[in-house]
């Protein structure tokens, strides 16, 4: 391309056109503007104070957790191990959504989480990929096997994808933890969702302290086993 | 000339041994087994010295046994219990006599895949229960002792329920909840000289607290440790009171009686699940009624490998733990 335009011009063409179109006065007025929106530019960005760009507020208060068996109960501990941010929370008032920013920055398969989401350490078995279980266009929702949309209060779904007997078992209410009523036409059972547990991107229980020990009796022998504890062996 | 006494006189006594005069020794002897006699005396008499300073009532040492009691009784000893509780403790309760329902048996199942031994259970069990604590953080009176074992086998031996790690669950260590197994072959109500416990229609083994006179054997019976005997008056603060109270479940205790899980009766026959399983993080605790073929607990029974704890002992427990 550049070799025919010099043979045609007799020299490097874009800038003799530009000689010709601007001629010398215009050529310095033209710097001048130049050099003046550069100036507002680096004015304004040094400085901030101007109106900024409008975007969307995501950092947002805890949202009420959905509600977990008997209001009696205050004196039961029966905060499930994870607070959720998504499930079916959009309904109950708050607004998390992720086509906030998404409809302004598209997500892309050249994206990797070393762009966005950093803190989101993925470690959940042969699973690499976030498009694995996000839908690719639908933001708020995950995938099914064909690409169609689970929406997210059916995240169940999405696990159930891989995860047959555990969900099994959640349905005949034999994993994770159901509260409230067991006799059904009494009152309500709530249900805990995989989620409420498991953190999808790393789903392995996390150790925890242990509440606090019966004391061993004072006058008690203590037994070979708890003398050597250290060493751990008996 | 002295010589040593009992000897060569073959049976033959001292004038002196025969006729015992009063010495310093006699007296003493004497007088302190009068002082004994009457500090016996004093304590047999105390009931009624307690009956006119008002710490216990006529009710109570006219007691009838709760499956004697007339409903006019029973709403007589619900109404002084619930007074006492008030000066005690600072809150009235609500304590209500809870009938078994029809047609509902209960049983528990509880994951030992699951089970982290976070301890969450047996500390619920006091929220509820309103067993007698020093702290909020002392739980010798839970009807839960979580046991800590090596992985590889069931082997009770070499269990510890006093360990208290950074975190929990150790590796090579797995963790078994024990509470009462609310047995079919109960040999907590059989050793009972009183029949101060017994099994209801919906299989939980409950005791009648007015009835107990506090001799333990049941606790020496049982094979889960499941029982709890309170050698002092309980200690509850007013915020640590749950005023939600059943008669045979989880009224305030007096003194010298026993103490077990119930199954939380007061809840669940109503229809809601037990304390224990509200809390557990890891939701390895199971609950629900035996008698219906689409229950939860019958799902385990049909599905998973279940393990009966001590079951060469006989006791058909209503409280199975199985396995993913």
């Amino acid at each position: 391309m550049r070799a025919t335009l010099r043979n045609e011009g007799g020299g490097y063409l874009r800038f003799g056109a530009f000689r010709r179109v601007f001629p010398h006065p215009l050529r310095v007025l033209f710097l001048l503007v130049t050099i003046g929106a550069l100036a507002n530019v680096v004015r304004d960005v040094l400085a901030a104070d101007g109106p900024k760009p409008a975007l969307p507020d995501v950092e947002r208060p805890r949202p009420a957790q959905p509600p977990i068996g008997v209001k009696e109960d205050k004196h039961l501990d029966k905060k499930p191990v994870r607070e959720t941010k998504g499930l079916d929370l959009t309904r109950m008032g708050w607004s998390y959504n992720c086509m906030e920013c998404h409809k302004l920055f598209p997500a892309q398969w050249t994206h990797s989480q070393y762009v966005e989401h950093k803190n989101i350490q993925l470690n959940h078995g042969k699973n690499r990929f976030c498009l694995n279980c996000h839908h690719s266009v639908e933001r708020n929702t995950f995938v099914d096997y064909d690409g169609s949309v689970i929406p997210e209060a059916h995240v169940v779904d999405l696990c159930a994808k891989c995860h047959g007997p555990a969900h099994r078992d959640w349905q005949a209410g034999v994993h994770g933890r159901r509260n409230g009523y067991w006799q059904k036409d009494k009152g309500t059972q709530t249900r805990l969702r995989c989620i409420q547990c498991h953190d999808p991107h790393n789903p392995k229980f996390k150790p925890i302290k242990p509440l606090t020990a019966p004391t061993y009796p004072k006058r008690a022998a203590k037994p070979k086993s708890a003398e050597h504890e250290p060493t751990g062996k008996h | 000339m002295s010589r040593p006494e009992n000897t060569d006189h073959g049976g033959a006594k001292t004038i002196e041994q025969a006729v015992r005069p009063l010495t310093r020794r006699t007296f003493l002897k004497g007088a302190g087994a009068t002082a004994a006699g009457m500090a016996g005396l004093v304590a047999a008499l105390r009931p009624l010295m307690q009956l006119e300073s008002g710490e216990i009532t006529l009710g109570d040492l006219l007691k009838t046994h709760y499956q004697e009691l007339t409903p006019e009784k029973l709403a007589q000893i619900v109404e002084e219990l619930e007074a006492r509780c008030e000066k005690d403790h600072g809150r009235r309760p609500t304590i209500r006599d809870i009938q078994p329902l029809e047609g509902v048996e209960f049983a528990y199942a509880l994951n030992l895949s699951k089970c982290i031994g976070c301890r969450k259970c047996a500390h619920a069990c006091l929220a509820e229960n309103n067993q007698s604590r020093e702290s909020d953080t002392d739980i010798n009176m839970s009807y839960i002792r979580v046991l800590q074992l090596d992985k590889g086998s069931i082997n009770l031996e070499t269990a510890d329920h006093y360990y208290d790690p950074e975190t929990v669950p150790q590796k090579s260590k797995y963790y078994m909840p024990v509470q009462c197994h609310q047995c079919r072959e109960s040999p907590c109500t059989k050793a009972c000289p009183v029949q101060a416990t017994w099994q209801e229609p919906d299989g939980v083994v409950v005791v009648d607290y007015n009835w107990c006179i506090g001799c333990r054997y049941c606790m020496a019976a049982c094979p889960y440790d499941a029982r709890r005997f309170n050698f002092e008056k309980p200690k509850l603060t007013t915020e640590q009171l749950n005023p939600n109270q059943g008669y045979l479940s989880n009224r305030v205790r007096p003194k010298g009686v026993v103490e077990k899980c119930t199954f939380c009766l007061h809840r669940t026959r109503e229809g809601r699940y037990p304390a224990c399983l509200e809390v557990c993080p890891v939701g390895a605790r199971v609950f629900g009624n035996i008698l219906d073929p689409d229950s939860e607990i019958n799902y385990i029974l049909e599905n998973k490998r279940v393990y009966i704890l001590k079951e060469e002992v006989g006791t058909v427990p209503r409280f199975y733990y199985f396995f993913d």
